[in-house]
């Protein structure tokens, strides 16, 4: 295994700086990555108030860098998918998974249609609105998202680092800010809603670093306008690692890079294993903040060893500004293995 | 009341052990053969939804096409704004290790990845299987044959789902697809609906039949074990009433047995009856004997028919394997609506069978009790009337033949039979007294009181006579039918068979099953010098009105050239014409008997995604399929169903070619794959082979039957000699040897053979008859021409005639052992 590898990462393509973004094609598929992942999250709201979270996530997996094989069902990428619903009234957290090979439509990414697809769950990534639709036997959505403000690409020049080796590190762009309309249906009953949705995308060929653990990410959208993105690569004594990092993006749209010396994010309350209270502050730019998590219980747990076992929720954002977010926190129940 | 059943009943029964003990086998036999069948082909039938369906999981609805389900409307179906689940599936059949055929599934693994434990992507990449506990364990290889090519598998998994009961191989799509050969194509794909729409199957069905292709059937995932059982209904039908024969033959012999025990105890019934017992209480005391013999022989019968069940299995399973469907039997269950149904049946058949003998206890008047002999005197009386009403129920039988078949069933024909049986039955007193007439003189003194004493007793040897005589009868009857149907089929086969070799896929034949030969092979046969012509023959199963059918096609211009294939009706040429310009079909006479179809209709066929329709030009004779053919042009087929592969090669040599040559540059050209080369007899040899295999069950059950009977007369004989001790004591003191008894009581043997084959092959004979006009007709649609298998029959009736001579010789040899003295002391 571990030769396998070495030799598939050796041919997969490396996050590298100075790499030159084009859009829309850089909003689609990289197969020369061996990694790639779009996530959508949201805080919405009914026009009574009654407050949603949702995440809408499609993984792609390279296995191989070259697959023999003129199948259909013949595979070279594995696409994963999440889908879950935070319903803090009814204090319901819903979710679902789902692993398919492309076959003949079944999922993948297609530029030309400008979709990311996943059995029944899709995106339409237009330049002006994405799409996004999902289905459960429980629950499911529709929703409509408008970018108010444009991309921003993360890191130090095209490259997000997350560890010291060259390469170890990712192509990640964020639409900060996507206004959203649409419409959720939980059992029988429907929800009109509006609200902010977040959205990244990220491709990469690298391992996490074997000293680390996992990663704590924030994405927050303050009522002023302004967006901040942390994360905290957690090593497995314990403490943060020097790679994590961050990015503000001010109300213009204009990015500022944040170093692991800019930020500090300080774990609060539990809720099982996971810190889901947190004092987050960046000095450097006069933000003192407490993320508080709209409902504990928004862990995401696969059914299979193959997926992550990981906690994403809805938060709320107090303290020197106000504003709403969502929170990543992975590699509590097991390391994470990116890939396999 | 108890200690009168206890004084009348119980104690002569035991007393009486060696004819209780036969009587009650009859019984046992009787009800267990009933049991055992059911159960069997319970198994045989059930265990296709056992295999398959256990995988099949929580699946409500599935989707399927000729030829397989295009993948693109898999992949159509997987993006529809439905909260529901598609899996596909490709479904075929494996040899493992050169022996066990076992059903292969080609799942999604990575779909099921989640659900399951253990690393998808190790068993995609390692192309390893899974397969069921019975087939190894994690790390075996295994060697797997599908179509006509051998892998070697690894096993990475043991798939332990309880209610796996068969075995099973699975692997990955992609793996299943390239050994199988489907192009693009899925056998299969599986609907599951979420928790709340369980129960709205037809609603789903509709909601998304407008989203598939013409040529799709979609419907729920139960339909095809029901669609079996369907097919597989007239022939377990068949084969239950079959098995009731043993029974009815057990039947005669609880009437004998109440007979005899309401004759010996004549007496004590005057006795009884004098200190005030009433006649229904008579009556009641002679049921419950029968009784007796129904509870513990059919309690004997579950135990017996319980274990004759597994062997029972095996046959059934190969019938069903030839002539229908894969299938792997399940593990035999014991049911208990089954069981309670063979007894009932058991129990039943007593009371009846006692039911004359009972009444006329319950007439007996207390002072005529001491009177014998009377009874005998009234049924030589009675004979003659009962000939015409044998007479009548053969006419009966005639005019009951003529019924069309009700609810598909041909039940004129079954009650047809039972007159016949009814009416040999009544012919017995008749026979036996004309017989024993006539036959006097052959041995001298010892065959005329043979006679004399037969003719004396009649009451109890027209049973005897009658209960041999319907066992003989059915053996006859259903021998002249398979052997007519056998000579009907070897002349067909001498018209059907005109090639030089015929080529498949190694492993054993199955009508819904069609492995291919790579189509490399038909291409390099082709080529070879010698050949004249090489038929591909392909085939494919079907379902046409919810029925399974298969679905072929051949080269009719190599037919037009070679073949001799004779149509029952419809023009020859015309037929062919119309097949080559893709108009028409022809079909074979089971098909057209089933689906009441005739020239000049029209079929609608799923053809992969399409459903074309083709006028029937012709219709066929054959014999090997019941659920029947259509036959089409192989380039007409080509053009819904891409694909060169063949089910069968049909290969004409050129007529001066080197045949043992040409088979060995044959079988070089495909080696070093597993196909089977028949040459033009070995073939005709194959069909026989499986054509008497399929019969098998039939010959078993006919065994039984007679089996029962020969005992019953060596039982009833028994009784004969103990109620007839004085005067064979008498005999004995007059001066008779003991060889001279010994004669008398085989003649008497051998009379009652002999009689019972006279009635046995003359009501054989008309039973034959019925069987081939009417109930295989009505059943299964054959047209079958009469043949007298001659010296089969003459085999088999003579080793009943020896086991009847054989069965007289123990009552023979109690006879001479009777000390005469004390004998006539006794009384």
């Amino acid at each position: 295994m571990r030769r396998r590898e070495f030799l598939s990462a050796a041919t997969f393509m490396k996050a590298m700086p100075g790499y030159r973004y084009q859009f829309p094609r850089d909003h689609f598929s990289h197969p020369d990555f061996q990694t790639e992942w779009w996530y959508y999250t949201g805080n919405l709201k009914t026009a009574e108030g009654r407050a949603f979270g949702y995440e809408l996530t499609f993984f792609r997996q390279a296995l191989q860098p070259v697959v023999e094989g003129k199948s259909v069902w013949t595979t070279r990428d594995a696409y994963m998918a999440h889908l879950a619903l935070t319903d803090v009234e009814g204090k319901t957290f819903l979710h679902a998974e789902r692993l398919n090979r492309p076959g003949p439509g079944v999922a993948g990414v297609n530029a030309s249609e400008q979709r990311i697809w996943n059995g029944n769950w899709s995106c339409v990534l237009t330049p002006n609105l994405h799409t996004l639709r999902a289905m459960d036997e429980r629950f499911q959505f529709q929703l409509q998202l408008r970018p108010a403000k444009g991309l921003v690409v993360h890191g130090v020049d095209g490259v997000s680092a997350k560890g010291p080796q060259p390469g170890q590190a990712s192509h990640y762009v964020s639409f900060p800010r996507l206004s959203t309309t649409g419409r959720i249906q939980i059992g029988a009953t429907s929800f009109e809603v509006s609200g902010t949705s977040w959205m990244d995308h990220e491709y990469f060929s690298s391992e996490l670093d074997p000293g680390l653990s996992g990663w704590d990410w924030f994405s927050i959208q303050l009522e002023n306008n302004t967006e901040l993105m942390l994360y905290r690569l957690r090593r497995k004594d314990g403490g943060s690692d020097r790679f994590s990092a961050g990015s503000f993006v001010d109300a213009s749209g204009k990015v500022t890079h944040l170093g692991s010396g800019d930020i500090s994010l300080v774990p609060g309350r539990r809720w099982k294993d996971y810190p889901v209270e947190w004092q987050i502050a960046v000095p450097r730019l006069g933000v003192e903040l407490r993320a508080i998590p709209l409902l504990d219980e928004q862990e995401l747990v696969s059914k299979s060893k193959m997926a992550p076992t990981y906690w994403e929720g809805a938060v709320r954002i107090e303290g020197s500004h106000r504003g709403v977010g969502y929170l990543e926190m992975t590699g509590y129940r097991a390391d994470l293995r990116l890939g396999r | 009341m108890i200690r009168l059943l206890q004084r009348l009943i119980l104690r002569p029964l035991l007393a009486d052990w060696g004819r209780t003990g036969v009587t009650l086998m009859s019984i046992a036999l009787g009800v267990a053969v009933i049991f055992a069948m059911d159960l069997a082909s319970e198994a045989a039938a059930g265990s296709f939804k056992t295999s398959m369906e256990t995988v099949s999981g929580p699946d409500d609805i599935e989707i399927l096409a000729t030829g397989g389900v295009p993948v693109a409307v898999l992949g159509k179906l997987m993006q529809l704004p439905l909260p529901v689940k598609f899996s596909a599936r490709i479904e075929d059949y494996a040899i493992v290790n050169g022996k066990r055929n076992v059903p292969l599934v080609g799942v999604d693994v990575y779909a099921n990845a989640l659900e399951v434990e253990g690393d998808a992507g190790v068993a995609v990449e390692l192309h390893g299987i899974f397969v069921s506990e019975s087939l190894g364990a994690r790390g075996d290889l295994l060697s797997l044959q599908v179509n006509d090519e051998v892998r070697e598998y690894k096993i990475i998994g043991v798939i332990n789902a309880k209610q796996l009961t068969g075995d099973l191989v699975a692997m990955d799509l992609e793996d299943a697809e390239a050994v199988t050969g489907r192009r693009d194509r899925v056998d299969r794909v599986l609907v599951s609906l979420p928790a709340g729409e369980k129960e709205n199957v037809e609603g789903w069905v509709e909601r998304l039949r407008p989203e598939l292709p013409e040529g799709a059937t979609i419907r729920p995932v139960g339909a095809r074990t029901e669609e079996n059982r369907k097919m597989l209904a007239a022939f377990r039908w068949n084969l239950r009433i079959l098995s009731y024969i043993a029974l009815m033959v057990g039947a005669f012999l609880i009437y004998n047995t109440i007979s005899v025990s309401v004759v010996r105890r004549r007496a004590e019934i005057g006795l009884v009856r004098a200190v005030g017992a009433t006649k229904a209480l008579m009556t009641w005391a002679f049921l419950s004997e029968a009784m007796f013999f129904g509870v513990i022989g059919g309690l004997l019968g579950l135990a017996a028919g319980r274990l004759l069940a597994e062997g029972a299995v095996k046959l059934v399973e190969l019938t069903v394997q030839a002539l229908y469907v894969s299938s792997v039997a399940s593990p035999i269950r014991f049911d208990p609506g089954a069981a309670a149904l063979s007894l009932a049946a058991g129990i039943g058949v007593s009371l009846v069978a006692a039911l004359a003998p009972a009444l006329e206890a319950g007439q007996i008047p207390p002072t005529e009790a001491m009177a014998r002999g009377r009874i005998d005197t009234q049924l030589k009386e009675a004979s003659g009337r009962r000939l015409w009403v044998a007479l009548g129920m053969v006419i009966a039988a005639g005019l009951l033949s003529l019924l069309p078949p009700i609810a598909g069933k041909p039940l004129g024909g079954y009650v047809a039979t039972l007159a016949l049986v009814a009416a040999a039955s009544l012919s017995a007193p008749s026979l036996i007294q004309f017989g024993a007439r006539r036959l006097a003189g052959v041995g001298g003194v010892k065959s005329l009181l043979a006679g004399r004493s037969l003719a004396g007793a009649l009451r109890r040897s027209s049973v005897l006579v009658a209960a041999l005589a319907t066992a003989i009868g059915m053996m006859t009857s259903v021998g002249i039918m398979v052997g007519s149907f056998r000579e009907t089929m070897l002349t067909w086969l001498d018209g059907q068979i005109r090639a030089d070799f015929y080529l498949r896929p190694a492993g054993t034949a199955a009508m819904d099953r069609h492995p291919s030969i790579s189509d490399d092979v038909a291409r390099r046969v082709e080529a070879l010098p010698g050949v004249a012509a090489v038929d591909r023959f392909r085939a494919y199963s079907i379902r046409y009105h919810g029925l399974p059918v298969t679905l072929a096609a051949g080269d009719v211009r190599a037919q037009m050239r070679y073949g001799r294939t004779s149509l029952k009706s419809g023009d020859k040429d015309e037929a062919m014409r119309a097949m080559l310009a893709g108009e028409a079909v022809i079909v074979s006479e089971p098909f057209s008997e089933k689906h009441h179809v005739r020239v000049g209709d029209r079929l609608e066929l799923p053809l992969g995604a399409a459903r074309p329709s083709f006028r029937i030009a012709g219709i066929y004779f054959d014999y090997t399929s019941e659920n029947g053919y259509i036959i089409l042009d192989q380039a007409v087929l080509r053009k819904y169903l891409p694909g060169d592969e063949a089910s069968n090669l049909a290969v004409y040599a050129e007529p001066d070619a080197d045949r043992v040559k040409l088979r060995g540059l044959i079988e070089a050209s495909y080696a070093p794959r597993r196909i089977t080369v028949f040459e033009n007899g070995a073939l005709r040899r194959e069909a026989i082979r499986i054509f008497d295999q399929t019969f098998a069950v039939t010959y078993a059950l006919e065994a039984v039957a007679i089996f029962v009977a020969v005992m019953g007369v060596a039982g009833a004989m028994l009784a004969l000699i103990i109620d007839r001790r004085r005067e064979i004591g008498l005999l004995r003191f007059l001066g008779a040897s003991a060889g001279q008894v010994r004669g008398i009581i085989l003649f008497e043997a051998g009379f009652i053979g002999l009689f019972s084959q006279v009635l046995g092959v003359a009501s054989g004979a008309l039973l034959s008859l019925v069987l081939i006009y009417v109930i295989n007709k009505q059943s299964f649609g054959w047209t079958i021409e009469f043949h007298l298998p001659v010296a089969a029959m003459l085999g088999a009736l003579t080793f009943v005639f020896v086991a009847t001579v054989i069965a007289g010789l123990y009552p023979a040899r109690v006879a001479v052992r009777l000390n005469p003295i004390e004998v006539m002391h006794d009384e």
